[in-house]
């Protein structure tokens, strides 16, 4: 939409004749009118002379303005200067004469002048107005785009995030899956063992004579199988444990600050507002730093999972912190999700229990793990309403041996 | 036990489940020789009997599946049972492809592994007899003399012994007599006992070359 404006416009006719005829029209009229007013009253002036005069350069321009000039002082002369009906002008009367032309001169300079004035104030003004009208368009459209460009932004990261959870979920669940295989075989040897011993052991006793011999030693080679059996479970639990958590003096506000900010993203992405009430004051607790953030941030993600198929009300996460008894803080995540089905309720800490579709069933299972090594509890409540709350009860400062 | 008595050979790397899958085995009465590698199975002595395999698949020096392949090209036909810790699809395709019995996964029943042994021996023992016969029949063809051997050969292509005579450049009733002694010699009822014995050993023995008659007689 690119206006610019014409030259100044002073809409005066194009047309010289028009003009021409403008001005003597206008002259003929004041002479009319002067007459007229001269049968009434002696000495009438020339007020309409100067008003054809101003009228001609007002609406026709500087040259018509002239002529009227000219028209007006002949027309005076001729009219009313003595002597009457002739173009001589008797010495008395010259000061008169001239003092007309120079004024209805003055006049009709004036007025174009003024007319003119106006036209190019008129013009700067819409000048100014196009000009102010493009520069706001392009700001808008600057606006435009730059809303375009962040809106494009923001998705790409959204899409960054999933793939990187993706990413870290295969990652996890291959490195799972040949650790699975790797124990599954380590396993299965001695239960292979335990199995066929038991097995022989029933051929042996069962045959005619029984030969006690043979069978004692399958059954010894059970006890032993299975000795082997639990010992290789021993190693894996040895091997997962080998760090020792780390005893420090944690603030649990300020944990769950923390895990609040990370988890962000993903409660924006599931339209979930999160809400913090956290209780003043609260003394601090001894733990493992990461171990407690990875089960807030976990239980948090699983409210966050469990709402992510409700829409007919607000999705609403809520991690409060508060003082349980002198000795114990509390820190509860409450959903406003699908809740926990009754049948499930005592099921949901086992290891392998899940009721998502690429869940390991092993979140709740380990937070439950990493809280009692700490002294404390983890359990879950039904809300009265919708969804429920997973809480978990850690002894303060003054109770754990650091 | 009898030299051939039906024997199983079971080849695990694991102490435990190698003793105690001979020790089930052991439990029905039958021949058992256990292995710890490939390695050793094959270096061992194998009894001239009906046999079969009973094989981890999961082996440190060559796996199952490998020696399975040997044994095939070495041309030892042993019926193969696999035992293993998981079995993955392909695996077990690849096992029965190559003629496996049983895919058994870790830790089995005792009876399917029985069953599967006791399918796999009495597959073995038709294979075992077999053998046994053509030995048998080698042995007995091998102990004619060259002369004995071109009489037998031109008996079963239906030659009349004046015929073979006339052949060989000597006289009808010295055939007889030679023929006398094939019929002793390869243990034959009939004459037509005596050719189907002789098509039997075709594809595994070199027919002497036609002498023809001796010069100058």
């Amino acid at each position: 939409m690119s206006v610019t404006a014409s030259t100044p416009e002073t809409h005066w006719p194009k047309s010289r004749t028009v003009r021409i005829g403008l001005a003597l029209s206008l002259v003929g009229l004041a002479l009319g009118l002067t007459v007229l007013l001269q049968s009434v009253v002696s000495t009438a002036g020339y007020i309409f002379f100067y008003a054809a005069v101003l009228a001609s350069a007002w609406f026709a321009g500087p040259w018509s303005g002239w002529v009227a000039v000219i028209l007006s002082a002949l027309a005076v002369q001729y009219f009313f200067i003595p002597p009457i009906h002739s173009f001589g002008v008797s010495r008395e009367f010259l000061p008169v004469f001239i003092e007309f032309a120079a004024s209805s001169a003055v006049v009709g300079w004036f007025s174009s002048w003024r007319k003119q004035a106006e036209a190019e104030l008129r013009y700067a003004r819409d000048e100014l107005q196009i000009r102010v009208d493009e520069r706001t368009a392009e700001l808008r459209h600057t606006n435009e785009q730059l809303l375009g460009e962040m809106a494009e932004r923001k998705r790409a990261e959204e899409a960054y995030y999933e793939a990187q959870a993706e990413l870290a979920r295969v990652t996890r669940m291959s490195a799972m899956g040949a650790l699975a295989a790797s124990i599954s075989h380590e396993v299965n040897q001695p239960l292979a063992a335990v199995v066929t011993s038991a097995d022989a052991c029933m051929m042996w006793l069962s045959s005619e004579p029984p030969n006690l011999e043979e069978a004692r030693a399958a059954v010894e080679c059970i006890a032993q199988q299975g000795t082997r059996a639990s010992d290789v479970i021993r190693h894996i639990r040895a091997m997962f444990t080998k760090r020792t958590p780390e005893r420090t003096r944690v603030q649990i506000n300020e944990l769950i600050r923390d895990v609040t900010a990370l988890i962000e993203a993903a409660a924006l992405r599931n339209q979930v507002a999160v809400e913090t009430e956290l209780a003043d004051g609260l003394p601090d607790t001894i733990g493992d730093r990461v171990q407690l953030q990875q089960v807030i941030v976990n239980l948090m993600l699983n409210g966050i999972e469990a709402m992510s198929n409700v829409t007919d009300r607000p999705r609403r996460l809520v991690i409060r912190s508060e003082m349980r008894n002198p000795d114990e803080v509390l820190v509860g995540v409450e959903d406003s999700g699908v809740g926990i089905a009754p049948e499930d309720e005592k099921r949901i800490f086992d290891a392998f229990f899940t009721t998502k579709d690429q869940g390991m069933g092993m979140g709740l299972s380990i937070s439950q793990s990493v809280i009692e090594a700490h002294g404390g509890r983890l359990w879950a409540t039904r809300n009265s309403d919708y969804g429920s709350t997973l809480q978990f009860a850690l002894p303060t400062d003054r109770h754990s041996t650091p | 036990m009898k030299e051939s008595d039906p024997i199983v050979f079971v080849v695990d790397d694991d102490a435990a489940v190698r003793d105690a899958v001979k020790r089930l085995i052991a439990s029905v009465g039958l021949r058992v020789e256990a292995f710890g590698s490939t390695h050793e199975f094959l270096g061992g002595k194998r009894p001239d009997a009906p046999a079969c395999l009973v094989l981890d698949v999961r082996l440190p020096d060559a796996s199952g599946l490998e020696l399975q392949r040997e044994l095939s090209v070495a041309g030892i036909h042993i019926p193969i049972i696999f035992i293993t810790g998981h079995a993955d699809v392909p695996m077990t395709v690849q096992a029965m492809k190559a003629g496996a019995v049983e895919f058994l996964t870790k830790p089995f029943r005792g009876q399917e592994l029985l069953d599967a042994i006791q399918e796999a021996i009495a597959k073995d023992r038709l294979a075992w007899n077999e053998r046994a016969q053509m030995k048998e029949l080698r042995a007995r063809y091998d102990s004619l003399t060259a002369r004995e051997k071109e009489v037998l050969q031109l008996v079963a292509s239906g030659l009349l012994n004046k015929q073979i005579g006339a052949e060989l450049g000597t006289s009808e009733l010295t055939i007889k007599t030679h023929r006398g002694r094939v019929m002793q010699k390869m243990f034959a009822e009939s004459l037509a006992d005596l050719v189907r014995m002789f098509e039997r050993l075709k594809p595994s023995v070199v027919i002497p070359k036609q002498s023809g008659p001796p010069s100058g007689s």
